[in-house]
C-alpha cells in the first residue's frame, strides 16, 4: 500500500521523538561510507524560502499534544522549551528559554530553572515570557482536553501531579516571574530537567489559552502561539487554521516579528519554511533531489537511497542512532510464553535479509540488543558485539540452532506441531510489510501455521500490538526511539511489567518479569551518569536474555536535500534538518 | 408534473437520511481504529485515554450519538469537527471541492468533445475503421484499471520521471486561484486518464443510439423531404440520440463527484476522493460521514434531474 | 459501477430490446450459430480457457517456465542495497522488492482475481436475481422495500462503502463476530454487496414487464401457483439477460477487486495478488517498471477478454444488434 515511510519511521503512532546521543563513544563503527555531516549551522546565507515535502500530514499543532518526529522538528522552530539540543551535539542539553543550566538540589527533589528575560510571544500575545507561563504549559498537559501523553510519565513525580486535571499544580512554584522550581516526590530532577526537551515545556500564554483549553479537545493547537524565531502565519486574532495550516495540504512557517536574535543561539536564516503535504515519498524524493530549496520530510524508499548514495552523495545524510526496530513476540499466551520457542525465532530469523530490503548497510547496522549506537549504556551492553547470546549470534539466522531450541522446546523434529495458529500483524507501506512477509516466512519455516495481516498504521498499535486482549502473537514492526539521551526511555516503556495496561500498551510483548522490574524501579531513581549506564545496560542484557523481542537493526536514518540547501540535521531527531539552523545557498 | 417533483425530492431528502445511517452503520459499528488511542500515543495510561474518550464524546451510545450528529446536522448545518486535524468538516469539504470539480468537469468537456463526433462518424460510417476503432476503444476502456492506466501515463509523459517528459507529474496541482496556468497543465494528465475510461464508451453508445434513430420513419422523412444528409444526422439524429447521453452523463458526473478516489490518488490531487480516503484509513469518522453524504448529495441530485427531464419527456413515467 | 467505468450503465441501455424477438426457431441455435460466427468472442473464449487454467496449474507453470514459487525469497536477486533486478535468464518478469519471481506471482495473482470475480459475481447474481424477482412479481411493500434499500445502496458511493467494510472486517476477528473473517472471504463478501443491486434492478425490471405477458396471464388463469409461474414462466425468460449481465458484471468484480488491493483493504500479502503487485509498484515504477508493467497487463488482459466475451454473448443473444 502506497502509504507514508514517515510512518515507519515515526514507529506507529504519535507518539515517539527522539534523542540522539552522538556517541562520546564514537559514532558506530561502519556507517556506510557517509559520515552524518556534524554541521553546527555557522555563517549560513540569510534568505529564502525552504520547501518541506512530506506524505503526512502534522499530527497536531498544539506543542502540549504532539509527540511524532517531525511535529517535533517544526515545534524546534517555533517553540522554546527550558532545554534543547543543539543540532550537531545531541548528548548534552543546553538552554534555550532557560537562562542557564539545571540546578538540582543535593537530594534531587528540586529542580530549579531561570528563565532568560526579554523573550516574547509571537502576535497575537506579543507580551514577555514569564516562568508562570511556563507552570501554566506543564499544568494544561494534565488537562483531559489536552491530555499530553508522556506528562505522567517524567512530570508525575512533580508534587500535586497526581491529583492534577488541568488546575495548578502545587508542586511547580514561580517565586518570580524569571524562575521556575519543581518540587519533588522522588530524587529525579536530572531526569525532569532532560525530560524538558520535549515541548511540554514550551510557554503557553494562560490568558489567551484558557478559553481554548476549556474546549474538549483543546483548541489550542489551531491558535498556536510562537515564542521562538519562527510562527505558523496566522490571522490577525491568531487562528492558524487557514491560513498557516491547510489540513492535509499544507503549512506555513514565517519569521515571528517578536523574536529576539540577542536571546538565541539560533541563527535564523531562513526567512519562510513551507511544507508540502500529501505527496508518496518516491516521488517527492526523487523532485528534492532534482529540484532546488527542497527538502524531503519522509524515509526515502531504497531505490532512491540508492540513487543518492551513488550520484549525489553530497545531498543525503544518514543520521545515525535514529532508532531501534525489533519484533516482539507476545509472552504471554502460547506457543511463545515458552522460552525456547522465543530463543528458535530469534536465531531462525536472518536480520541481514531485514536490513537489506530497507536498503542495506547504509540505513542502519544489525541489532543484537536494545540501546542503540550513541544511547548511554550502549558500550556497557555489549556494543556492536551484542550481549553474548547464541541465539543472536548469526546475524544472517542460524536455522540449525533454531531447530535445537525447539527441539528443547520439546518439539522432536525441530519444527513446531502445536495447534496454535500465530497470528502475525505488519505494518502497511513499504518496506514495513516487506518485513512483516519475511518474519511471517520464517516462522513458516519453523513449522508454524501463521495468520499474516497487513495494516495501517493508525490501527497496528491501537487494534492490534498495543492491544493484550486481541491477541498477537507476533509484532515484527515494533521499534522505539527515545524521548532524550537517557537509556531509561528506551527500555522502561517496552519491558516493564508495570507498563501492561488492557489498551494503548507499551509493552507489546508483555513481559513481566520480577527481576526485571525490579532492576527498572531501582534504574529510575539512580543518579549519576556512569552509574545509570551501567544500570540500564544491565537490564538491557537482561531482556535480551528473556528473547521476549528481537531487536534486528539500528536505524540510520537518510535525509535528501536538494542541492542548493545547506541542511544542518538534528542529530537528537532522526537528521531532519532544523529549520533554525538551515540556510540556501 | 410539479406533485411529481417534489415526491421525487422529498424522497431524495430521505434517502440522505438513511446514506447517513448507513454510514454510521458501516464505520461505526463495524470495528475500527480508535481516535482516542491515534490522539494519545504509546505512552498514555489507561486514565489518559479515558479521558480523552471522553472529551471526544464516544462514551456515548451510538443512537445517541447519531441524534447528536443529526440535530447539528439539521439545525446548525454542523457536519462535526474533524478528529485528527480539529477542522470544522464543512470547511475541510469546502477545501477540497474546487480540486474534485476541476478534475470531473474538465474530464467530462474532453470526453464529450471526443465522444460525440466520434460516435457521429462512427454511425455514419457503418463498418469502417473508425467504426472498429470505436468499439475496440470502448472495450479497451471499460476493461482499465484508472489507476494502472494513471500509473502507466506517469511513467510516459510526466515530466519528472516520465521517458518523454511533456506534463507535471503526480503532485503538481495547485489550486485555480494560486497559478492558472499550472493548474491547468497539472490537469492535463489526470483529465486524459479519467477521460479515457469514458470516451469510446460514450461514443459507442451514441453511435448505437444514431443507428436506431437514423432508421425511424420521421427521418427516413425528412431525407424524402430532401433535406440535406448532414442536416438530417446532425439536427434531427444527433439530438435525439444524444439524449440519453447526457442523463447517463449527468450520473457519471454524480458519481465523479463523490470523488474519483482512484485517480486523485495516483496524481496526488487533493480533491473529495483522496479526502475521503484518508479519513478512512485513519477512521476520522466525522469527515467519513461528511465525505459520504457530499458524494450521496450528488448522485441523488443527479438522479432526481435525470428522473424529472424522463418525467418530462415521458408522461406515463410520473405514475410511477 | 464503482470504479469509474460507465460499463454497466451504458449496457443496461442496450438491452432493454432483448424479448421482442417472436422467433419461431429455437433461439438456442440461433444463438450457438451466431456465436461461432463471432471471431473475437470465440478468440475471448480461448483466452479465458487459458487463464482459468493457468490459474489452476499455475505450480506447473512456474516449473515449466523454471522460477520459483511465488512465496521464495532470491536473495541473489536484491542487490546490496535492496533495490531488485530486472528481467534476466533466471527471472524472466524480473523480481519484487522481497525477491520473488514476478512470473511466478503473476499467474498466481490469476487465481486471486478469478476466483474473487466468479465467486463474489456469482453471489452477487444469486442475490440480485432473487431480490429481483421477488420484487418484481410480487410487487406491494416487498416490491418498495427492496426497492428503496436498492436505492439507498445506490446512493452510496460505492468504492468507499467497500474500503469502509473490507478495512474494517479486516480488523480484529472480523465482523459479524468472526463469521467474515479477514483476507479472502471478506473480499468476496464485499465485492457482492457492491454488485447485487444492478442485477436487482435489472431483473426486477424484467419481471415486471414479463408478469404482464400473455403466456404469464393464462398461465395464471389456468389456476397455476405463483411458485409454478416463477420457474416455469418467468425464470427461463430470464436467463438471456442474467448471462449477459453477469458476463458484463464479472470483469467490473475483477476490476473491483484489484482496486481494493491497490488501496491496501483487499487481499493481504504474502497472497499474489494483482492490485497488491501494482500498489508496491507505485512507489518506484520509473525504475522498476517490470512489477507494474506485467501484473498491470495480466490484469488487463482478463478484464479484456471477459468484456469481450460478453459483448459476444450479448450480441448472439440479441439479434437486433448491429454488427
Amino acid at each position: 500500500m502506497p502509504h507514508s515511510l514517515v510512518r515507519a519511521i515515526l514507529l506507529g503512532v504519535l507518539s515517539v521523538t527522539a534523542a540522539l546521543v552522538l556517541a562520546a563513544c564514537g559514532s558506530s563503527g561502519d556507517d556506510g561510507g557517509s559520515a552524518a555531516t556534524v554541521d553546527s549551522g555557522k555563517d549560513g546565507r540569510r534568505g529564502g524560502t525552504l520547501t518541506l515535502l512530506t506524505s503526512q500530514d502534522v499530527a497536531n499543532l498544539d506543542p502540549g499534544i504532539t509527540y511524532s518526529s517531525l511535529d517535533l522538528n517544526m515545534l524546534a522552530a517555533t517553540q522554546r522549551t527550558l532545554y534543547k539540543y543543539a543540532p550537531d551535539d545531541p548528548s548534552n542539553i543546553q538552554p534555550d528559554l532557560a537562562a542557564g543550566p539545571p540546578q538540582v538540589s543535593p537530594d534531587g527533589r528540586t529542580l530549579t530553572v531561570r528563565i532568560r528575560r526579554a523573550v516574547r510571544f509571537g502576535p497575537p500575545v506579543n507580551r514577555e515570557v514569564t516562568a508562570r507561563d511556563v507552570k501554566y504549559a506543564i499544568e494544561r498537559g494534565f488537562n483531559p482536553n489536552v491530555a499530553n501523553p508522556y506528562a505522567p510519565q517524567y512530570y508525575g513525580t512533580v508534587v500535586g501531579a497526581d491529583r492534577a486535571s488541568g488546575g495548578p499544580i502545587a508542586g511547580i512554584e514561580t517565586p518570580d516571574d524569571h524562575t521556575l522550581v519543581f518540587r519533588l516526590t522522588r530524587p529525579t530532577a536530572s531526569l525532569l530537567a532532560e525530560a524538558t526537551i520535549l515541548p511540554l515545556s514550551a510557554p503557553v500564554p494562560q490568558e489567551y489559552a484558557r478559553p481554548l483549553d476549556a474546549r474538549s479537545p483543546s483548541d489550542y493547537g489551531n491558535h498556536v502561539v510562537s515564542s521562538g524565531p519562527y510562527m505558523l502565519e496566522a490571522d490577525r486574532d491568531g487562528r492558524v487554521l487557514g491560513t498557516g495550516y491547510g489540513p492535509g495540504r499544507s503549512l506555513r512557517l514565517v519569521r515571528n516579528p517578536n523574536w529576539e536574535a540577542s536571546t538565541d543561539e539560533r541563527p535564523a536564516y531562513l526567512d519562510a519554511i513551507e511544507w508540502r503535504i500529501g505527496g508518496r515519498p518516491g516521488v517527492s524524493g526523487r523532485q528534492v533531489l532534482d529540484g532546488e530549496g527542497m527538502i524531503l520530510g519522509d524515509t526515502p524508499p531504497p531505490a532512491l537511497v540508492k540513487r543518492a548514495y551513488q550520484d549525489a552523495r553530497d545531498q543525503i545524510v544518514f543520521s545515525p542512532g535514529a532508532g531501534n526496530r525489533y519484533v516482539t513476540l507476545n509472552t504471554a499466551i502460547p506457543p511463545f510464553d515458552d522460552e525456547n520457542v522465543r530463543k528458535a525465532v530469534a536465531a531462525a530469523l536472518d536480520r541481514e535479509q531485514m536490513r537489506r530490503i530497507r536498503g542495506g548497510e547504509v540505513v542502519g547496522d544489525v541489532a543484537s540488543h536494545f540501546l542503540y549506537p550513541g544511547v548511554l549504556g550502549f558500550e556497557e551492553a555489549g556494543g556492536q558485539e551484542g550481549t553474548g547470546v547464541d541465539f543472536l549470534a548469526e546475524p544472517r539466522g542460524d536455522m540449525e540452532l533454531a531447530r535445537e531450541y525447539m527441539r528443547r522446546a520439546g518439539y522432536a523434529d525441530g519444527r513446531y506441531d502445536g495447534d496454535e495458529t500465530v497470528q502475525v500483524v505488519g505494518l502497511a507501506g513499504a518496506p514495513d510489510d516487506a518485513n512483516a512477509q519475511i518474519v511471517d516466512q520464517t516462522l513458516q519455516e519453523l513449522g508454524f501455521d501463521t495468520n499474516l495481516r497487513i495494516v495501517d498504521a493508525s490501527v497496528y498499535y491501537s487494534r492490534f500490538c498495543a492491544l493484550p486482549r486481541a491477541r498477537v502473537h507476533v509484532c515484527p514492526n515494533v521499534g522505539w526511539i527515545r524521548d532524550f539521551a537517557d537509556p531509561q526511555t528506551v527500555l522502561n516503556l517496552p519491558f516493564n511489567g508495570a507498563y501492561i495496561f488492557p489498551e494503548n500498551s507499551p509493552n507489546i510483548s508483555q513481559l513481566d518479569d520480577p527481576a526485571i522490574n525490579r532492576a527498572m524501579a531501582r534504574g529510575e531513581l539512580t543518579v549519576g551518569t556512569d552509574e545509570r549506564a551501567s544500570a540500564w545496560a544491565e537490564i538491557d542484557r537482561m531482556v535480551i536474555a528473556t528473547a521476549a523481542a528481537v531487536p534486528w537493526l539500528w536505524d540510520k536514518q537518510p535525509n535528501l536535500s536538494a542541492e542548493d540547501v545547506r541542511c544542518v540535521p538534528q542529530l537528537w531527531n532522526q537528521g531532519h534538518c532544523d529549520f533554525s539552523y538551515t540556510s540556501i545557498e | 408534473m410539479a406533485a411529481y417533483i417534489l415526491r421525487r425530492v422529498l424522497w431524495g431528502l430521505v434517502l440522505l437520511v438513511l446514506v447517513s445511517a448507513l454510514t454510521f452503520v458501516v464505520f461505526y459499528v463495524l470495528p475500527s481504529a480508535d481516535p482516542a488511542q491515534l490522539r494519545a500515543g504509546r505512552s498514555a495510561s489507561p486514565e489518559t485515554l479515558a479521558q480523552i474518550r471522553e472529551s471526544l464524546g464516544l462514551n456515548e451510545s451510538l443512537p445517541s450519538q447519531f441524534w447528536t450528529f443529526l440535530t447539528s446536522l439539521m439545525l446548525h448545518a454542523d457536519l462535526g469537527y474533524s478528529y485528527f486535524s480539529g477542522a470544522s468538516v464543512g470547511s475541510l469539504l469546502i477545501d477540497r471541492l474546487p480540486a474534485t470539480l476541476a478534475l470531473t468537469l474538465g474530464a467530462l468537456v474532453l470526453w464529450l468533445l471526443v465522444a460525440v463526433p466520434v460516435g457521429v462518424l462512427a454511425a455514419v460510417r457503418r463498418g469502417t475503421w473508425v467504426d472498429k476503432l470505436t468499439t475496440g476503444g470502448a472495450v479497451l476502456g471499460i476493461s482499465m484499471p484508472v489507476y494502472w492506466l494513471g500509473l502507466v501515463a506517469l511513467y510516459l509523459f510526466s515530466d519528472d520521471i516520465g521517458l518523454i517528459p511533456l506534463l507535471p507529474g503526480a503532485g503538481a496541482y495547485v489550486p485555480l486561484t494560486e497559478d492558472p496556468g499550472a493548474w491547468f497543465a497539472a490537469l492535463v494528465l489526470p483529465w486524459l486518464v479519467l477521460a479515457s475510461t469514458f470516451t469510446a464508451v460514450y461514443a459507442r453508445l451514441l453511435r448505437g443510439n444514431m443507428i436506431e434513430v437514423l432508421s425511424e420513419d420521421y427521418v427516413r422523412t425528412a431525407r424524402a423531404k430532401g433535406l440535406s444528409e448532414r442536416r438530417v444526422v446532425l439536427r434531427h439524429g444527433l439530438r435525439a440520440a444524444a439524449t440519453p447521453l447526457v442523463t447517463l452523463a449527468g450520473l457519471d458526473v454524480g458519481l465523479l463527484l463523490g470523488g474519483a478516489v482512484l485517480v486523485e490518488t495516483v496524481f496526488n490531487i487533493p480533491g473529495i476522493g483522496s479526502l475521503s480516503y484518508d479519513a478512512i484509513v485513519n477512521a476520522d469518522y466525522p469527515v467519513i460521514q461528511g465525505t459520504v453524504l457530499l458524494a450521496a448529495c450528488f448522485v441523488i441530485v443527479a438522479n432526481i434531474v435525470v428522473d424529472i427531464l424522463y418525467a418530462y419527456l415521458d408522461p406515463r413515467v410520473r405514475e410511477a | 459501477m464503482s470504479v469509474g467505468a460507465p460499463g454497466l450503465l451504458a449496457q443496461e441501455e442496450r438491452a432493454e430490446h432483448l424479448f421482442d424477438t417472436g422467433v419461431a426457431r429455437s433461439p438456442w441455435q440461433l444463438f450457438w450459430r451466431r456465436l461461432r460466427s463471432d471471431r473475437l468472442a470465440l478468440a475471448a473464449l480461448v483466452v479465458i480457457a487459458l487463464l482459468v487454467l493457468a490459474a489452476l496449474l499455475a505450480p506447473l507453470i512456474a516449473k515449466l517456465a523454471g522460477v520459483p514459487g511465488p512465496t521464495v525469497r532470491d536473495d541473489n536477486a536484491v542487490d546490496m542495497f535492496g533495490t531488485p533486478l530486472g528481467p534476466s535468464g533466471d527471472h524472466p518478469f524480473g523480481v519484487d522488492p522481497l525477491g520473488r519471481d514476478v512470473l511466478a506471482r503473476t499467474v498466481y495473482g490469476a487465481r486471486v482475481s478469478l476466483l474473487v470475480g466468479i465467486v463474489g459475481t456469482t453471489i452477487a447474481v444469486l442475490v440480485g436475481v432473487t431480490a429481483g424477482l421477488l420484487a418484481g412479481y410480487y410487487r406491494g411493500w416487498v416490491d418498495t422495500v427492496l426497492s428503496r434499500f436498492v436505492d439507498v445502496v445506490l446512493s452510496f458511493p460505492v468504492l468507499l462503502l467497500g474500503i469502509g467494510i473490507a478495512s474494517a472486517c479486516s480488523l480484529g476477528e472480523g465482523c459479524i463476530d468472526g463469521a467474515v473473517s479477514p483476507g479472502l472471504r471478506t473480499v468476496i463478501l464485499v465485492v457482492a454487496l457492491v454488485s447485487w443491486t444492478s442485477i436487482a434492478r435489472i431483473v426486477r425490471g424484467q419481471v415486471l414487464s414479463l408478469r404482464e405477458r400473455e403466456f404469464v396471464t393464462a398461465s395464471r388463469s389456468l389456476g397455476a401457483s405463483n411458485r409454478r409461474i416463477l420457474t416455469r414462466e418467468i425464470l427461463p425468460n430470464l436467463v438471456a439477460p442474467v448471462v449477459i449481465y453477469s458476463s458484463l458484471l464479472l470483469p467490473q468484480t475483477i476490476l473491483l477487486e484489484a482496486a481494493l488491493s491497490f488501496l491496501g483493504v483487499g487481499v493481504s500479502p504474502p497472497t499474489a495478488s494483482w492490485g497488491w503487485m501494482i500498489a508496491d509498484a507505485a512507489e518506484n515504477f520509473d525504475t522498476q517498471w517490470w512489477y507494474m508493467l506485467f501484473p498491470g497487463a495480466a490484469l488487463v488482459l482478463t478484464v479484456l477478454a471477459f468484456n469481450v466475451l460478453g459483448d459476444g454473448l450479448r450480441d448472439a443473444l440479441d439479434p437486433r444488434s448491429e454488427r
